[in-house]
């Protein structure tokens, strides 16, 4: 019987042959296989990062956008406004001198008619004077005469309506 | 192959030549199959580099379908090594056979149940050995008193049946195979029927061969799951 020589001789190469192939095949091709996987992996990862990096990204832009329209916006409306309210202050400035000039005028024209009533007056009172004195012949004293004279051309201008 | 095989004696032990021819033979292909394989790996794998690697992931997925855990990962080497190497024992032996001086000198090594037996013993210590070192020696004991302690014979049994199935199913498949192989031939050289019966053998052969490639490559997966399946329940605490 060849029993125990044959396994032990079959145990033997087997050991050998296992150690000969983990060295020379397992070894190297398992190694490139984990390289493999981890380069994988990492390129997995460096995708995904890269992915979430760049919709990060655009996230950001479009916010941006957003902001910056808004900020358009905001920018136009503060012109309008205050384009409105210089235009409404140059209204009322306007309205306001106008208004003045109005007052003054009409003050002026108040008092130029004042003016015109009194030398008026006065010059009736000195034709007055004059035809009387044309007229009775002799010179009334003027200054003697003068309130007498205002006081008729009072009641006169009372009569008339007339301030 | 007909059962008569040279014989030496070498340091008080007797050897069978034609297993330990077969099994160097083999052994030799396996290791420079695999050697060339597994030349010059690339990060991106070209040619024979994917034969490899598709193996390693085929042996690496026997070893996982029984381990799915990390403790799989030191088997890994050991199934491919022993699916080549009985893959190619299998069929080795459907290529050559030498019978010369009435004596048979070549045929497949895992046609002798010695063999068989060999491999399963080597299966079986590395079970028993890892089952230790993974669980203890505690650990380790009460595999044979689990689930229930009155079922350790039975237990114990199952180790010697594991061991000589996994053996003789190898074993069985093989020699069957060879042998039909031998009675085919000697149909076709028998000069029975002429001419008739050497086309009829040869064709027979080339069918036969081609269905025991099939069976030995089955034969080889089914030895591997085993041990794998067998290591398992010695290393995997459920």
């Amino acid at each position: 019987m060849a029993t125990l020589g044959d396994t032990l001789f079959l145990v033997a190469t087997f050991v050998v042959l296992l150690i000969l192939v983990g060295h020379f095949a397992w070894k190297p091709v398992t190694k490139i296989m984990t390289e493999r996987q981890t380069k994988v992996d990492g390129d997995l990862d460096y995708a995904e990062n890269a992915r979430n990096e760049a919709q990060a990204l655009q996230a950001k832009r479009e916010a941006e956008l957003k902001n910056s329209r808004a900020d358009a916006v905001k920018i136009v409306n503060t012109a309008k406004e205050n384009g409105e309210k210089q235009r409404q202050q140059m209204l009322d400035a306007t309205t306001q001198e106008v208004a003045t000039l109005k007052q003054n005028a009409s003050a002026d024209i108040a008092q130029e008619r004042q003016d015109a009533l009194a030398s008026a007056k006065d010059d009736v009172a000195e034709l007055s004077v004059a035809i009387a004195t044309k007229i009775i012949g002799k010179e009334l004293n003027a200054a003697d005469q003068q309130s007498l004279i205002d006081d008729y051309i009072k009641g006169l201008g009372d009569a008339n309506g007339v301030d | 192959m007909n059962e008569k095989y040279p014989y030496v004696t070498f340091l008080g032990l007797h050897f069978n030549l034609t297993n330990d021819i077969a099994i160097l033979v083999s052994a030799v292909i396996v290791f420079f199959l695999l050697f060339w394989l597994a030349r010059k790996p690339q990060l991106r794998p070209r040619g024979k580099q994917n034969v490899l690697e598709y193996l390693i992931d085929f042996t690496n997925g026997i070893v996982k379908q029984a381990m799915p855990g990390p403790e799989g990962n030191r088997f890994g080497l050991l199934a491919l090594v022993l699916f080549v190497f009985i893959f190619v024992s299998n069929q080795i032996g459907l290529i050559f056979q030498v019978d010369a001086g009435g004596l048979t000198w070549f045929r497949s090594p895992t046609a002798d149940p010695v063999i068989t037996m060999g491999l399963a013993l080597i299966v079986l210590v590395m079970s028993h050995f890892f089952g230790v070192a993974v669980k203890g020696i505690s650990g380790y004991l009460k595999g044979y008193v689990s689930p229930v302690a009155f079922l350790a014979p039975i237990n114990v049994i199952e180790e010697f049946t594991n061991f000589i199935t996994l053996a003789l199913r190898l074993y069985g498949n093989i020699y069957a195979g060879e042998v039909l192989l031998l009675l085919v031939r000697q149909l076709a050289f028998s000069g029975a029927g002429g001419p008739v019966s050497f086309v009829a053998g040869f064709l027979l052969e080339i069918i036969w061969q081609g269905f025991s490639v099939f069976i030995g490559s089955i034969q080889a997966y089914i030895f591997v799951t085993l041990a794998m399946v067998y290591t398992s329940h010695k290393v995997v605490s459920e």
